[in-house]
């Protein structure tokens, strides 16, 4: 449950002539697995992400989630959005119950499960608040309760930290590694941050831009349970020095 | 004191606003009646502000007799009635439509491109220009001044709601569709809260243009109302209560746009706190 496939897939925006975001992209994620997809401004990720979730549709290829191709967006593809994208006239409880309540589960199924959630990312005490009072950091948390709610069998997350200072990022970095220890999931998880992929992934995908592609997959040995310490490794370095060099030189083409 | 720093302390407390409100008009009524001679001015046309102000006192308040014919005497209050229950009634018929309506028209381009032309076409007709039509179908009867104000009310409605709903943005529709919402779902609970702000603003419009509606409508499609009695104390030479009327219309007006701003405030709560914290 949760594997991924693309295989073949090109994307292009505006007909024929237009914009090349992806071409010829094959990717396979596997049952509770998290991929890193890391690459520059503008190289495809977020095109990729949206074609999972079902938002556009691909030009050519098969891609495929648990064997069915996608032809919609759906509960079990959760999305954590770079912006939290939270409706502002929403409580928080409001907006994590949203799923649940235009999915007809029943009230006392979501209910238990959302409150665990709060209390999983640590807002039960903003249970009431607006998405204006609360800080980027804890919209981002609710984000994550809101997807996670309607129970996804794979996490689909487009920088979803890029927006946040360094501190909150390594704090919100802790909590998605704790939830993902506990739920595994599979995660997509889309980022130009090298630490940021290095220390939550399995693999990391090293993307380069026009055409879009990926063009390295490195697995990422790290022992786990993971947690930011293993930021200062001497295994941590190695990998980073890996995938500089790899992203250097995959500019150097150009 | 500075006459500067004065109004800047007026202007900061509530009641000193009232005041600084009423500067305007307290002026404009002194000015009147100081032009005044016997009563009257510009060659005996126009009552002095004594005068009106009398007159609506009785057109208020008089209590009439068996024999008296004047309609002046303690109908102020009916017609305002029934001008307020016109525009009421019309203003709700214009929701009905107009909000529906402009919340598809945002959404959905293919609606849009069949309906939005039709809007933009009929809409330079003015509601005058609608008087005949209505007097011809609905006669000399209530529903022809309903109509009139609906016809007023929808276009604002429906433009400012369609606006609204257009500028949904896109990643809240996303986040309805992944979480598992019908089409039905995003309409209602995406769609439409996130136009509200923009569909208070055509209320707001819409309602003020109802009133205007509704006095064209009383002149000729019925025989009560503020409208109605405005044309008529006109024919008949009563100019006080003709101002007094308008007065009244105005006050009307004023009083049901508060209403929908008091309403915007307690419904665009999550609004207004977004503004404050820029
Ligand atoms: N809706 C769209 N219409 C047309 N072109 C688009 C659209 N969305 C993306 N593109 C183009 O496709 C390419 C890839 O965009 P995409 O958003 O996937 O990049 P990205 O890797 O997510 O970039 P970033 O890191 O800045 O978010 C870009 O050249 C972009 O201009
Ligand atoms: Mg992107």
């Amino acid at each position: 449950m949760g594997t991924i496939r693309f295989s073949g897939v090109s994307k292009i925006y505006g007909g024929p002539t237009g914009v090349r975001a992806l071409e010829n992209v094959d990717l396979n994620v596997a049952e509770g697995e998290f991929v890193a997809l890391l690459g520059p401004s503008g190289c495809g990720k977020s095109t990729l992400l949206n074609l999972l979730a079902g938002f556009e549709t691909l030009t050519d290829g098969v891609l495929s989630f648990d064997g069915t191709s996608i032809s919609k967006p759906g509960p079990d593809r959760g999305v954590v959005f770079q912006e939290a994208s939270l409706m502002p006239w929403l409580t928080v409880w409001q907006n994590v119950v949203f799923g649940p309540q235009v999915s007809r589960v029943p009230r006392s199924v979501y209910e238990p499960r959302a409150q665990e959630l709060l209390r999983l990312v640590g807002l039960e005490k903003f249970h009431d608040a607006l998405p204006v009072q609360l800080s980027g950091g804890m919209r981002q948390r609710v984000g994550i309760a809101r997807a996670l709610v309607m129970q996804p069998k794979a996490l689909l997350m487009d920088e979803p930290f890029g927006a946040l200072d360094a501190q909150t990022r390594l704090s919100m970095q802790e909590l998605l590694l704790d939830v993902w220890q506990r739920l595994k999931t599979t995660v997509l998880f889309v980022t130009h941050d090298i630490d940021e992929a290095i220390l939550l992934a399995d693999r990391v995908c090293i993307m380069t831009a026009r055409p879009g592609r990926i063009t390295r997959d490195i697995a990422i040995d790290l022992p786990r349970p993971r947690s930011i310490e293993a930021l200062t490794s001497v295994e941590f370095i190695h990998y980073k020095a890996t995938i500089m060099a790899e992203m250097r030189g995959a500019h150097a083409h150009h | 004191m500075e006459a500067g720093s004065l109004f800047r302390r007026l202007f900061r407390s509530r009641g000193g606003k009232w005041l600084l409100a009423a500067i305007l008009p307290v002026m404009a009524v002194l000015l009147w009646q100081a032009a005044g001679t016997d009563g009257a001015l510009a060659g005996g046309a126009l009552p002095t502000p004594d005068r009106v102000w009398s007159a609506w006192i009785t057109w208020a308040f008089g209590k009439a007799g068996p024999m008296t014919l004047s309609p002046y005497i303690g109908t102020w209050a009916d017609n305002l009635g029934y001008s307020a229950m016109r525009v009421a009634k019309g203003f709700a018929l214009a929701i009905v439509v107009g909000v529906p309506l402009g919340a598809v028209l945002g959404w959905s381009k293919w609606v849009a491109a069949m309906v939005d032309p039709s809007i933009q076409w009929l809409r330079p007709v003015p509601i005058t220009a609608w008087l005949p039509i209505s007097l011809a179908i609905f006669g000399i009867r209530d529903f022809g001044a309903v109509f009139l104000i609906t016809i007023g009310a929808f276009y604002p409605i429906v433009i400012n709601t369609t606006q609204g709903a257009r500028d949904v943005e896109k990643s809240w529709i996303r986040a309805a569709l992944m979480m598992g919402a019908r089409p039905i779902d995003v309409l209602m609970r995406v769609v439409l809260p996130a136009a509200l702000p923009s569909i208070f603003t055509g209320l707001r419009i819409g309602l003020g243009i109802g009133w205007t509606a509704v006095i064209v409508a009383e002149m000729v499609a019925v025989k009560s109302g503020l409208g109605y009695v405005l044309w008529d104390a006109y024919y008949v030479g009563r100019m006080d209560i003709v101002i007094a009327d308008m007065v009244s219309i105005g006050l009307m007006g004023f009083l049901s746009d508060w209403l929908i701003l008091r309403l915007e405030y307690s419904v665009l709560r999550w609004r207004r706190m977004q503004s404050f914290n820029g």
